[in-house]
């Protein structure tokens, strides 16, 4: 059963794109078929027809999904796919990475980037001429990326870490009480009311010494 | 009179050991925001972009906060020496100002953390990112800055390639789905700067594309800067507080 490829890609499904495994070991005795890939819209997988040939107008990938329900594209023999897989490969098929012949008609078999999120399904279908001899079920549904709008993202603030309400809350308590301080020095020594007996300044030194030289010079005056 | 000669002595010892700590730190502060404001990471332009520059104006005014510490921490040493009021008054007033300037700085390079979330970024980038309007230079800045971004540190988006598939942007107008899920810049390139491995770039194969975002690249170094100048001013500001409380109390102590 054709299904997305499990491998761990990024891009398994884009908004366009997505990426299948290879059908490897599963067309063993066709070895003459030429094995095409069916992609059709999910509700509209009862419109396609085996018997549909690809290349046609009913099968185009431009008119997909218009007037086409169902394209057909990537076409391989038996040879592209091996069996069985050497182990290490990373065997995929990108559906939808053709972009130069998106808008070509000459080209109906495009792999053209697909026009909608879908969802779509995909099988498997080997014809021999235009005789389809064997065809896989159809894939479980596959739904792509979808993509919202920038505007969509939220970019409120995310609040106040507890660092900067800390550092605000700190800092202006520190210069509350430092502006309290100076106005309270400012109002209760403004009025040189405080500092007389704390502490003196250096001048002070120089008016003791000052002193002890009357005090040398009394007794030499008393001789 | 001579253990109050001593407290004198002592407390002029400690306001002259403080002046001095307030000095070095100063040029230290002075030093770090020269750092901060020569943008070494290159992450600054998508700042600007995002009308973010807390940052700047935070480191700014730190360098002048940090000279203004050094000068008047050199007058409060010669004040506290010459036990002169005048000296003293004035130094107390100056360092409030200065104090007050501080404070705003450290306030809003704390503040900036906050703002800086991967969401705001990540707009910017979709919104921005090689929006084709040659006229427009900031956007040119914006891809310019993404572009070397992605390739020095080897990161895709925001928050991964997926950014690029999850929201549609300005780089997706112009570039289709198919042909670039995420911008080249996202692909492991080779010394011409062209993919190694294009397909695999596009299918995402790991090893071919880069799988993280770039948000913790970019983010990190400038939320360090900020968590610098914010806690390192509030630490030189607790402790002029103490200095300054200090000063008062010698200056209400001197002889008029």
């Amino acid at each position: 059963r054709p299904a997305l490829t499990l491998e761990q890609l990024e891009g398994v499904t884009t908004a366009s794109t997505f990426v299948l495994d290879q059908p490897r070991c599963t067309f063993k005795d066709y070895g003459n078929a030429v094995i095409w890939l069916v992609v059709a819209l999910d509700k509209e997988i009862s419109n396609f027809n085996n018997s549909a040939g690809p290349g046609t107008p009913e099968t185009a990938f431009q008119s997909f999904p218009g007037s086409v329900s169902a394209y057909m594209t990537l076409n391989a023999t038996l040879d592209s796919y091996p069996c069985p897989k050497p182990a290490g490969d990373i065997t995929v098929l990108r559906v939808g990475s053709e972009t130069s012949c998106a808008k070509d008609a000459s080209r109906p078999t495009c792999n053209g980037p697909l026009p909608g999120p879908g969802p779509y399904r995909v099988k498997f279908l080997a014809l021999e001429g235009s005789v389809p001899v064997a065809e896989t079920v159809w894939s479980k549904s596959i739904t792509l990326r979808t993509a919202k709008s920038p505007s969509s993202i939220p970019t409120a603030g995310s609040g106040h870490s507890a660092g900067m309400i800390a550092i605000t809350a700190i800092l202006s308590i520190l210069l509350a009480i430092l502006l309290a301080a100076l106005v309270a020095t400012l109002v209760f020594c403004g009025s040189d009311s405080c500092g007389s007996s704390t502490f003196s300044k250096p001048e002070s030194v120089t008016v003791r010494r000052y002193n002890t030289h009357h005090v040398y010079d009394q007794p030499a005056a008393r001789l | 009179m001579a253990k109050s000669d001593d407290c004198v002595h002592i407390l002029q010892g400690l306001l002259v050991f403080g002046n001095v700590v307030i000095g070095m730190c100063g040029i230290a502060l002075t030093a770090e925001c020269i750092y901060v404001v020569s943008n070494p990471h290159g992450a600054y332009p998508l700042l600007k972009a995002t009308e973010n520059s807390d940052i700047h104006a935070a480191a700014w005014i730190g360098i002048f906060v940090g000279l203004a510490l050094f000068a008047l921490s050199i007058l409060g040493i010669i004040g506290v020496i010459k036990a002169s009021r005048t000296l003293l008054l004035v130094y107390i007033i100056l360092m409030l100002i200065t104090f007050a300037f501080e404070m705003a700085s450290s306030i809003t390079a704390a503040t900036h953390q906050d703002s800086q979330t991967p969401n705001v970024l990540l707009k910017q980038m979709l919104e921005r990112y090689q929006k084709s309007d040659p006229n427009n230079n900031s956007d040119n800045e914006v891809t310019k800055t993404w572009d070397e971004l992605m390739r020095q540190n080897h990161c895709c988006g925001v928050n991964g390639p997926s950014d690029w598939q999850n929201y549609t942007s300005a780089f997706r107008d112009t570039h289709s789905d198919a042909d670039y899920p995420w911008p080249r810049a996202c692909c492991v390139l080779d010394a011409e700067g062209l993919p190694v491995n294009l397909d695999g770039c596009k299918l995402g194969v790991s090893g071919y594309y880069n799988s993280n975002g770039c948000y913790d690249a970019m983010s990190g170094p400038v939320n360090t800067h900020a968590w610098g100048v914010a806690w390192f001013g509030f630490a030189i500001l607790c402790w002029t507080f103490c200095v300054l409380l200090g000063t008062m109390f010698y200056w209400s102590g001197i002889e008029y």
